[in-house]
């Protein structure tokens, strides 16, 4: 229509365009609704599996590791509430007034327990080459959805703010991941590796019925966190890293454990291989879950929107003119727990309790809690 | 006495086991000391030693001894400025006491320009007075028809008795319906009335409070003084841009040796604190609406600093004051358990509402943070005394950091309706220019513990006879409560950052913190 053209030419075109034109809003409409369906959808595709993973439900899923065995008591065995009764170690009922359920104060060693777990956590793992942080605990939901969470499903575990679009973190590993949400890191930068300490929130919907047991389930708790960033290449090899650093920290600390590589149901959308320990709980008389190391691959990356650009190759002649760069890739990510406070506290009291009553403190605890070595019951 | 004797034992060993032996070494000896073992017990940590990442793989012993600060600093939002929802639960108001002492009251509510409705109370109080004897009257009147109904008697008597019980029953409904509500209205009316005010408070608005004590003197610099932003920046110390992302504004990612700060300071405060006979406590950070309320704060009114949990009656706490003040809710303690001193660590959440344009950059105005709180209950006789006893922490703990501040004796229009009187500290901050709040101590009286519910039972008198028969045992009391900060991290850090802070953007760590960041001496400029 930009040249000379007849009157009756004009008109016919421009006749055509407005049908085009039309046409084209309608479909670019359902275009966008489609676009809309198909995310809605595939969002909720899990990721791939790694090959060696057990298929099948959670009694399907394989022991990688076990160390130590069950301490052999020679007297009543007590679980962490009574222990923490005598103690006077915390105070769950005023907490239900407070708070309501599973909600708790930690008094006393126990706090001292609390800081010192933290802080030989964050030292161990600091140790190992990590970057410490802290973390936000109100955070977008839209992060949350996009760590592979669903903050307003039924039975959701996240609990969120009136009024506003956000969320209070289940882990640290959400606000970890948003970090570099939307960027594209130098290849260099990476591995990226966190270790952040945070409080989480649970609203624990859904899991009435399952262990609750004092300390075991709560909907608020202190965890050391462990985030790695890096090329498709390396997670293998850092879920391995991840996984042996969980098992040295709680060897050190003298628990007896196992470590499964967890079934193909029992992986959760965003875990390519997922690896929990579970801790011998003898008051509980059971093995607790304290911790799980998932290599997420490039699930959360695609929704978080994290890119690496991977760095020129090398070469002795370089090519003139427009360098060559590789286009950016997803990194992968992984997480894995190194601390979780209350499960760590059941299995310290419940492991090292003696006949009196009072409870060893692990020697690599020992500097972190002022030198302390016992908690011993106290004289009224 | 099983406290103190927690007190006595552990922090016998706290205070001598404070530093974190070299993790790697056989950490044979277990006596920790402060000041001059820290040298001997980590040799490594010199920056010298190693200029790569890991930047500091020795500086992680520090994390022993838990030392926490408390208390928040930020006005609780005393004063309601509309009303609320039906109060769900009733302060035990002394309404008699209100009315014998109405001018003073009233005196009061001018002095802290506050909004509540002092004749509507005593209105209330009066017409709610008359109907409960009128209810009373009607319900004697009904049990004598009651009893009359027992005897013998004659069918028409009866009959009119069956009638008068009937009309009397009515009334009675519907005036014991009306004596429901004007209780409930009586209650959010009195709610509303701010405590009374110490004597010594200077009276009117922020410019009135006096300066009650400084210490210290602004350092001078030979340098262009940089704020804790640009340096948190250099020293890549914290992220407020990818927390605004993922968080919103007011968010932050603290890294680095900011992290050894937060946990240092945590750790150094705890162990402070404890160290003066407070019992430690971390607490719930979710908390019922109406222990928010017992507390004094209005989770639900205009402006209200209190985030709410969505589809249930929760809040977040913006200070652990509130899940503290709750312990002992609805309790009557014995005498011999006061004073019960507790030094509190939480992470806290304000929404800052209504905080545009005050000053809010960088941390110092932020929706989460930790902080060290500490909260005592007392007898009446003693809360006065208490107030210096937290006051006086405070000042150690800002003093022995090496901090300039000065301390205000709150005038009474920013009390908040809780506090009796209110000390607040006010360290200088260079790079701000400025000072900044960075504690605020409380006495509370029973303002919060009529809300609470929280008495306790004098104990018997001693006498050389004892009395024969039932023991004379005094009627409860309400207890009085105070609160303290003992530290609040984010606002310390902008004044260790900001007054410590090197010509070439170094931060020196003051020497009490030492042993807790596992001997850091100095945040450094990374090499790249």
């Amino acid at each position: 229509m930009k040249g000379k053209l007849e009157p009756s030419e004009r008109q016919k075109l421009i006749e055509e365009g407005k049908n085009l034109k039309e046409g084209l809003l309608a479909l670019e409409e359902d275009l966008l609704k489609l676009t809309d369906d198909l995310q809605q959808e595939a969002q909720c595709i899990p990721n791939m599996t790694h090959p060696d993973v057990p298929i099948g439900g959670e009694d399907c899923s394989t022991i990688r590791k076990t160390y130590g065995s069950p301490r052999e008591f020679i007297f009543p065995v007590k679980d962490h509430l009574q222990l923490g009764k005598q103690l006077d170690l915390f105070d769950l009922d005023a907490a239900s007034e407070v708070s309501g359920s599973k909600f708790y104060y930690l008094k006393n060693e126990a706090v001292m327990l609390e800081m010192g777990l933290i802080n030989w956590t964050l030292s161990e793992v600091m140790r190992r080459g990590f970057i410490p942080l802290t973390t936000p605990e109100i955070v977008r939901s839209s992060v949350v959805e996009k760590c592979g969470f669903q903050p307003r499903g039924t039975n959701t575990q996240v609990y969120s703010i009136e009024g506003t679009d956000q969320c209070l973190i289940g882990t640290a590993e959400i606000p970890v991941g948003g970090i570099h949400m939307d960027s594209i890191l130098s290849e260099s930068l990476l591995p990226l590796k966190y270790v952040a300490f945070s409080h989480c929130f649970r609203t624990e919907a859904g899991a009435a019925g399952t262990a609750t047991k004092g300390l075991y389930r709560v909907h608020q708790f202190s965890k050391v966190e462990m985030f790695i960033l890096c090329r498709p290449d390396e997670s293998d090899s850092y879920l391995e890293e991840l996984i042996r650093i969980e098992e040295d920290l709680f060897s050190s600390l003298g628990l007896h454990y196992k470590t499964l590589d967890m079934a193909s149901e029992d992986l959760g959308a965003p875990a390519y291989r997922k690896y929990d320990i579970e801790a011998w709980m003898p008051g509980l008389e059971r093995f607790g879950e304290i911790s799980s190391a998932s290599n997420c691959r490039d699930y959360q990356s695609r929704r978080l929107g994290i890119r690496y650009r991977p760095s020129e190759p090398s070469s002795a002649t370089p090519k003139k003119g427009k360098s060559s760069l590789a286009p950016p890739q997803f990194v992968h990510t992984l997480n894995a727990t190194a601390c979780a406070i209350p499960r760590m506290i059941v299995c310290l009291l419940e492991n090292y309790q003696q006949e009196d009553g009072s409870i060893i403190i692990p020697e690599p605890l020992r500097p972190f809690v002022g030198g302390l070595e016992l908690i011993a019951p106290k004289s009224r | 006495m099983g406290l103190q004797c927690l007190c006595g034992t552990t922090l016998q060993t706290l205070k001598l086991a404070v530093i974190p032996s070299s993790s790697s070494s056989s950490s044979s000896s277990s006596r920790f000391v402060f000041g001059p073992l820290a040298k001997v017990y980590f040799p490594f940590h010199r920056r010298t030693a190693s200029a790569q990442r890991p930047p500091f793989p020795l500086l992680l012993r520090a994390f022993s001894a838990p030392a926490v600060q408390a208390t928040p600093t930020t006005t609780t939002t005393k004063t309601p400025d509309e009303k609320v929802l039906k109060p769900q639960w009733k302060a035990a108001i002394d309404f008699k006491w209100i009315r014998d002492n109405k001018d003073a009251v009233a005196a009061n509510i001018r002095n802290r320009n506050s909004n509540a409705n002092l004749e509507l109370v005593l209105e209330l109080y009066e017409k709610m007075s008359n109907l409960q004897k009128e209810v009373e009257r009607l319900r004697g009147e009904r049990n004598l028809v009651a009893n009359k109904m027992k005897g013998k008697l004659e069918p028409s008597e009866r009959q009119k008795l069956i009638e008068e019980g009937k009309n009397l029953k009515e009334g009675l409904l519907a005036l014991e319906e009306d004596l429901l509500k004007l209780t409930d209205d009586l209650q959010q009316e009195a709610q509303c009335i701010p405590n009374m005010t110490h004597p010594d408070v200077p009276i009117g608005g922020e410019d009135c409070s006096t300066i009650r004590k400084t210490y210290g003197s602004p350092r001078e610099f030979i340098f262009p003084v940089k704020d804790h932003l640009q340096l948190g920046k250099q020293l890549d110390l914290f992220d407020l841009d990818a927390a605004s992302e993922v968080s919103g504004s007011k968010f932050y990612y603290l890294k680095n040796e900011a992290v050894m700060l937060e946990m240092g300071l945590i750790n150094w405060t705890l162990s402070e604190v404890m160290r003066r006979g407070f019992i430690p406590l971390t607490t719930p950070e979710i908390v019922r609406s109406s222990v928010v309320e017992k507390c004094g704060f209005q989770p639900r009114g205009t402006n209200t600093q209190v985030y709410s949990i969505e589809g249930t009656d929760q809040c977040l706490i913006g200070t652990a004051e509130i899940p503290v003040g709750g312990i002992h809710m609805d309790s009557i303690l014995s005498e011999s358990l006061l004073p019960l001193k507790y030094v509190a660590f939480s992470h806290c959440f304000r929404t800052e509402a209504g905080a545009a344009g005050t000053a809010t950059k960088g941390l110092y105005r932020v929706h989460q943070f930790s902080k060290v709180e500490m909260f005592i209950l007392c007898r009446p006789d003693e809360s006065d005394s208490y107030l210096e006893e937290l006051i006086r922490i405070e000042e150690d703990l800002f003093s022995s950091l090496g901090l300039h501040y000065k301390t205000l004796d709150m005038a009474s229009e920013d009390l908040g309706a809780p506090a009796y009187r209110k000390y607040d500290i006010e360290a200088w901050m260079p790079g701000l220019e400025r000072f900044g709040e960075i504690s605020s101590a409380s006495n509370c009286r029973d303002y919060q513990s009529r809300r609470l519910g929280i008495r306790y039972r004098p104990s018997e008198p001693s006498s050389a006879t004892p009395k024969k028969g039932k023991s004379s045992l005094a009627p409860p009391q309400f207890v009085h409560t105070l609160n303290a900060t003992a530290c609040a991290i984010p606002r310390m850090i902008v004044c260790l950052l900001e007054n410590y802070q090197q010509e070439d953007g170094s931060i020196i760590i003051p020497e009490p913190l030492r042993p807790f960041v596992g001997g850091l001496e100095l945040i450094a400029p990374k090499s790249r």
